[in-house]
């Protein structure tokens, strides 16, 4: 079911319907067409505040009648040799906010996560971030280079690579500037844009940890550079104890090959730690005894504090959370049961407990962690309650498995400041109104 | 089942058994798996570009301010601005000394940056942003020089070196420290957390998020750089029209553009080099699909038009660097992307 809100104008009605009629035969469509005519001119009249749902618009398909597509065949095996979703879900699309960067080449767009079940973001719909654009690297041409502070420097082909035993591990990523727009204030208007810098899939590749052994790091390598294959060969600076413990090079998410815009055809990942690191197209990593201080871990990527010193080496992606449904996006459409749902994740390990508050944090009842519950990665909650149009101030709050409880923003601000950037994992507010309308608030 | 085989087959089968062990042991000096090949120094010296603050990695050679200051002009201040204010979005690069602390801070080279080395760093691993990895040695450490320069932290005269790099301390240097998080601790209350008449409710600032997709009427950004630019021509269009009293139909009709195939063919040299100004109009560049920007130049001929992208040139309005900066394009690529623009903005 498309989750489009908006009262569409009669013309767009009109033009759907052609869009749906056109697998009819002539007559069953001047037929679908007439009929769909007066149901558009009738929502029409009908349509408040945008709340009416463009699915609606035919009664034609609906019982008692046997639905077009039950009248007829459709198409056969293979005429899409790769799937693509149906196409009643365009609207489930990675969106950017334009004025947050000079250029598309050099920007980041969000994932729809108020369109997704589960805690696995299809391929086509995990955020972006470049620096330079996507290279289109053809895999036998790629090579991963292992050298510096190690017994034998290794080129490693693709092939050799996948040699390797390889893990498949779920993980999150998140870019440490999710939610970085609103350190002052709230400043936009839906969940894609306040949290959708974050997706999580199931990454297949090789421990980072094994390579290492195979290149034999010498006793002072303390340090790793990795750094990208792409026009902006994008470069961090990785300590040796996180790349011994649970850093992977992967070159597979969620069944497939790496889409191009993951770092086709290999990438870092370092689990639970901000996405930047985990660096795209991956060609060279360089053991050393000191860390580089490059541009992404000084001029970016380190947090400005109030006193004008600033943090660096910011990796981890603190415990945080916030309720997919409802959100500005999915507003309440009537009173009766509902199922609040949403994600937490925390870089520090499981997720154990979520809360959710229906006051604005002043009381919290405890939600339930629904399907797998795994390291580092997205997990989904859930509270089933009942909505009679009463207003709410919803919050969710969640506590990781190190005792850690997500923080208020005031509690975030008080010692962080307005400038900071990155890192803003504050519990979020969402306020519903009695017609059912949410909108991003800011509670202190 | 060995019941079955023979003294000699099980022989050999243990022979095999042994060789298999000695020569796993024999890859365990070289790696567990003994997967991939050694790498050559040569290999390596062509992908090894990084710097560190000691100076570690940094190649012979040596530059200065003169001579930077004509490279910058002619490859980064289209996009820095000529003393590193920033064009539109593009990095502010020099300024800002003591804003750190202020509601808006400018965090430029001079004020923010701990070490020079990693102007160097990248400089050479992405700049220009349109050509990286095209300066020379030489470029990019007068490129270093100019920066460091406009940031008020090298005299004119100073030449900057791989040796005297590293010893550069820059002013923020001491300013930076290592994660102290967790740096808040919230405790699971459930009840009686705060005082509801003390809930402070601020509300979403309105018209900056891009909500087309669910709101309707909104008037609000699109979703993509690409949708945005179309929304701004298109309400810069029904402005003039306006003006000039002619309704928007007239104007509006699909917009579809019957390119030559030479401009078909420019269209990806387009999308990779000349977007990031002419997409948006950068600096006073013609801005893609805008007659106004372009009609005038149109009158001058292609051959003319041409030779300005592939030659550089210096309008009234701004500086078209020599194939914008991509030296990489062939003559006829440029032509075929200028063809591509001038079609696409009748």
């Amino acid at each position: 079911m498309s989750k489009i809100i908006k009262g569409p104008s009669t013309r767009e009605l009109m033009e759907q319907m052609v869009r749906e009629s056109e697998h009819l035969s002539i007559n069953d469509r001047r037929d679908f067409l007439r009929k769909g005519v007066a149901a558009a001119a009738g929502m029409a009249a009908t349509t408040i505040a945008g709340q009416s749902i463009a699915s609606e618009v035919s009664k034609a398909n609906l019982p008692p009648n046997e639905p077009a597509w039950g009248k007829q065949l459709g198409h056969g095996v293979v005429e899409h040799p790769y799937g693509s979703p149906s196409r009643f879900e365009k609207h489930v699309v990675r969106r950017t906010v334009p004025w947050l960067t000079a250029d598309s080449i050099a920007s980041i767009s969000m994932t729809p996560l108020q369109d997704l079940k589960g805690i696995i973001t299809p391929n086509g719909l995990v955020f972006e971030r470049y620096h330079g654009g996507v290279p289109q690297i053809p895999a036998e041409e790629h090579r991963l280079i292992i050298h510096g502070l190690v017994e034998r420097p290794i080129i490693f082909t693709m092939e050799d690579l996948m040699r390797f035993p390889s893990v498949s591990e779920i993980k999150f990523i998140e870019c440490p500037a999710n939610g970085g727009m609103e350190w002052k204030g709230a400043q936009m208007e839906a969940l894609q844009f306040t949290h959708g810098m974050l997706s999580c899939c199931e990454w297949t590749g090789v421990p980072l940890r094994v390579l290492l052994e195979e290149a034999g790091v010498k006793p002072e390598g303390k340090w790793i550079l990795a750094e990208g294959a792409d026009g902006s060969h994008m470069s961090r600076s990785i300590p040796i104890e996180k790349a011994l413990d649970d850093t992977l090079v992967v070159y597979a998410q969620n069944g497939e090959m790496l889409r191009p815009e993951q770092g086709y055809p290999l990438r870092l990942l370092n689990p639970g730690w901000e996405g930047n690191t985990s660096v795209k197209w991956l060609r060279r990593l360089e053991i050393g005894d000191k860390p580089w201080y490059h541009r992404e871990e000084t001029s970016k990527y380190t947090d400005l504090m109030p006193d004008g010193r600033a943090r660096k080496f910011t990796f981890v992606q603190e415990t945080n959370s916030v309720i997919t449904s409802p959100c500005p996006e999915n507003p309440l459409v009537k009173p009766g049961f509902l199922e609040i749902e949403g994600l937490a994740w925390t870089g520090r390990g499981k997720i154990k407990q979520v809360d959710i508050s229906f006051d604005g944090g002043v009381s919290w009842v405890p939600a339930s962690l629904k399907g797998l519950v795994l390291d580092k990665a997205l997990t989904r909650f859930s509270l089933v309650t009942k909505w009679d149009g009463q207003p709410w101030l919803l919050q969710s709050r969640a506590i990781d498995e190190t005792g850690y409880v997500q923080p208020t923003l005031g509690q975030l601000r008080k010692v962080r400041g307005g400038n900071s950037i990155y890192h803003k994992n504050s519990i979020h507010t969402w306020k519903v109104a009695p017609t059912g309308e949410v909108t991003n608030v800011q509670i202190t | 089942m060995f019941k079955l085989l023979d003294n000699k087959l099980k022989n050999s089968l243990l022979a095999v058994a042994i060789g298999a062990t000695l020569s796993l042991s024999g890859i365990a000096q070289a790696g567990k798996y003994g997967i991939g090949e050694t790498a050559t120094a040569k290999e390596i010296a062509g992908w090894d570009i990084d710097i560190r603050p000691d100076g570690k990695g940094l190649p012979e050679g040596q530059g200065t301010v003169e001579a930077g200051e004509e490279q910058y002009e002619a490859l980064c201040a289209t996009c820095h601005g000529l003393f590193g204010e920033g064009e539109g979005r593009w990095p502010v690069l020099a300024g800002g000394e003591g804003t750190l602390t202020e509601e808006r801070p400018t965090k430029t080279v001079g004020s923010y940056w701990p070490y020079a080395s990693t102007l160097y760093d990248y400089i050479r691993r992405a700049m220009p942003f349109t050509a990286p990895r095209s300066l020379s040695d030489q470029q990019v450490y007068d490129i270093t020089a100019y920066v460091l320069y406009l940031n008020e932290i090298i005299d004119e005269e100073f030449v900057l070196t791989k040796d005297n790099l590293a010893q550069i301390e820059m002013p923020n240097q001491a300013n930076f420290f290592v994660d102290p998080r967790p740096d808040v601790k919230n405790t699971r209350c459930m009840k009686n957390c705060a005082d509801p008449d003390k809930l402070q409710i601020a509300g979403t600032l309105r018209g900056i998020t891009p909500v087309g997709h669910f709101v309707e009427g909104a008037d609000a950004p699109a979703a993509s750089h690409d949708a945005q630019m179309e929304q701004e021509q298109h309400k810069e269009k029904a402005r003039k029209a306006t003006l000039k009293g002619e309704s928007l139909a007239a104007h509006s009709s699909s917009g579809a553009v019957t390119l030559s195939a030479t401009a078909e063919a420019g269209k990806p040299t387009y999308e990779g080099a000349c977007k990031v100004c002419h997409g948006s109009g950068l600096t006073g560049s013609p801005k893609f699909g805008e007659p106004d920007a372009w009609t005038d130049r149109i009158k001058q001929g292609m051959p003319v038009l041409v030779d300005h992208a592939i030659k550089g040139f210096t309008g009234d309005t701004g500086v078209m660097p020599p194939k914008g900066g991509r030296v990489d394009l062939s003559d006829k690529q440029v032509e075929e992307a200028v063809a591509y623009m001038v079609e696409s903005s009748r």
